[in-house]
């Protein structure tokens, strides 16, 4: 592993990003400037006020960055940056400022998934983490199942088919009443309630089916609330958050478990956003651990949209000399495939 | 002291190399491609074509809107980008202003008609006071008809400028009399109008800042508007029409 200073840039929905990555694990710095109090009000994310923030923030970001990492510009030797998926016009200031940067300094540009950088984060808060392993990345808009064969070796084993976890989240949580973002309020309310108090159903429960779907599950926690909203009963809110979790948690374990033993790997990693779910990341080790396998997932800082994530796929897909041209353009729709 | 200028407010995607002599190079494209993926390579080709290094660059300027708010800040995110990258000064240019600068002529006013959606326009009215433009009406968004009242109100000929001239203006026979539209040419945004504006601004070290600098959007976000709707506002109401 050589010792390339990599800059990152990660925009792609509502935190502005920045880091500075030495060789592909050592964050020097990293920088999160997010717009959740923001958006609290209007009840999630508004991409025309993502993007207005990320314009004025991204320099800023950047400079702070360099700072405390203690390196000027003529250090960098390659530019990193989230194209996709995301809100289009909030990836687009990171492309743009990206381009520009790499462009006026003469360094490569690396054009990085947002979610393959999910999985990464994983190569830094594990320092001795190799592939192959199973990936179960859990977002905000993607739930999949990938099997990482090596650094810039994928294969997709499933994805959501409608919701995905992290969405249905947010959508049972708006409907309970509670504060944007849902996802972490769902969680704490959670270790309130019983898990097992309401049967919710699951969907794609056939083996060997990886794909995943949320909206059934959303609908019959909607129709649950009106329901006994009808009848004049009492919610009680805490165990409709905790056996709603409970159900999106066994689906995701199942599924994940049955993909690690069809792969033959000998380790799970968790990612994304919704990988900061305490209970999640709790059941999945526990699983884990049953059967013998290396579970990992990134510090909860990692677990957010970050920068240093971003930085740190950028440098093993230059390592295999995958680079972006000039004519770089935000994806917003990209998908997890094989690679 | 050549200095690069981007104007990507528009459908118009233009970049131009200029110093205080001459307009070096100039790329303008209005062929509906995506600025986000040609402004750079464009950038790129406009320095060949004008033999100027990244290095001997001594400003950045950028055409700040009103406009198409995606298009503003995919020109401002790489003009700020270069700008901190070569450690050099950004200029800020009102888009209203850039289109003022294709009639730089005394006894006229000039009317920029921006498209603000909505079959709404970004308007205001400059006159050319010998060394530069005078602001006499601030940009505001205006109907089109109320911006045709206010080009009648001026005493003097109008040149009216601007992508929605094409769109709304030209077939109408109800045109104010002083109103005159100019050809194609001369009614989008070029990155020389942009060049040239910015070197004054150069010569009077009026230089904004690389990490405040924002695209001028007039108009709010409509999740803003939508919500004060809802909800009411403390604050005093804007001048600017929703």
């Amino acid at each position: 592993m050589d010792n390339k200073i990599t800059l990152a840039i990660e925009s792609s929905c509502d935190e502005t990003s920045a880091a500075v990555l030495r060789g592909g694990r050592e964050v020097l710095s990293l920088v999160i400037s997010t717009q959740i109090p923001v958006h609290q009000k209007f009840g999630g994310v508004v991409p025309e006020i993502a993007s207005r923030k990320h314009i004025v923030n991204i320099m800023p970001v950047i400079d702070e960055t360099l700072q405390k990492a203690g390196l000027s510009l003529s250090d960098i030797d390659q530019v990193a940056v989230t194209y996709g998926p995301g809100l289009v016009g909030a990836l687009l200031v990171g492309v743009s400022a990206a381009k520009a940067l790499a462009f006026t300094l003469g360094v490569p540009l690396i054009g990085v998934n947002h979610l393959e950088g999910h999985i990464f984060a994983n190569f830094i808060s594990h320092p001795d983490l190799k592939p192959p392993f199973m990936a179960l990345v859990v977002s905000g808009g993607h739930t999949s199942l990938v099997h990482v064969k090596d650094y810039n070796s994928f294969a997709l084993m499933g994805q959501t088919r409608d919701d995905a976890a992290g969405e249905a989240f947010d959508k049972v949580a708006r409907v309970m009443g509670l504060p944007y973002p849902g996802g972490p309020q769902i969680d704490r309310l959670a270790q309130e309630g019983d898990p097992h108090a309401i049967d919710f159903p699951k969907a794609l429960q056939e083996k060997g089916n990886y794909e995943f779907s949320f909206s059934g599950l959303k609908s019959a926690v909607l129709n649950y609330l009106n329901s006994m909203k009808c009848k004049n009963l009492p919610v009680n809110k805490a165990d409709v958050a905790a056996s709603f979790q409970n159900t999106v948690i066994e689906v995701l374990i199942a599924k994940a478990m049955d993909a690690v033993r069809e792969s033959g790997c000998d380790t799970l990693v968790l990612a994304g956003g919704v990988a900061a779910n305490s209970s999640l990341e709790g059941r999945l080790r526990e699983a884990a651990d049953r059967e013998g396998i290396r579970f990992c997932y990134p510090d909860k800082l990692l677990c957010t949209d970050n920068a240093a994530m971003i930085g740190c796929r950028g440098y093993y897909q230059a390592q295999a000399g995958i680079y972006s041209d000039l004519y770089l353009n935000a994806v917003p729709g990209l998908a997890l495939t094989d690679l | 002291m050549p200095i690069l200028a981007i104007d990507t407010a528009t459908m118009v995607s233009s970049v131009a190399v200029a110093d205080e002599k001459r307009l070096l190079a100039e790329l303008t494209v209005q062929t509906r491609l995506t600025h986000s993926e040609t402004l750079l390579p464009h950038i790129e080709k406009v320095l060949q074509l004008a033999g100027v290094k990244k290095a001997e660059l001594t400003g950045v300027a950028v055409s700040l809107g009103p406009g198409s708010f995606t298009g503003l800040r995919i020109g401002l995110a790489a003009a700020k980008a270069i700008s901190y990258g070569l450690s050099i000064p950004i200029f800020g240019i009102p888009t209203t202003e850039v289109l003022a600068w294709h009639y730089p002529v005394p006894g006229i006013a000039v009317v920029p008609f921006i498209d603000a959606q909505k079959g709404n326009v970004y308007s205001a009215v400059y006159t050319w006071q010998g060394d530069g433009f005078a602001e006499v009406s601030p940009v505001q968004v205006y109907s089109v008809d109320e911006a045709l009242a206010l080009c009648a109100s001026q005493q003097m000929t109008v040149m009216a400028v601007g992508d929605m001239v094409a769109k709304k203006l030209a077939g109408r026979e109800d045109l104010p009399a002083n109103v005159q539209l100019p050809p194609q040419h001369l009614l989008m945004p070029r990155a020389a109008n942009v060049a040239m504006a910015a070197l004054r601004r150069q010569q009077e070290g009026r230089e904004d800042s690389v990490m405040d600098l924002e695209p001028v959007y007039i108009r709010r976000s409509e999740a803003e508007v939508l919500w004060e709707k809802r909800h009411g506002t403390d604050n005093e109401k804007e001048k600017v029409q929703p």
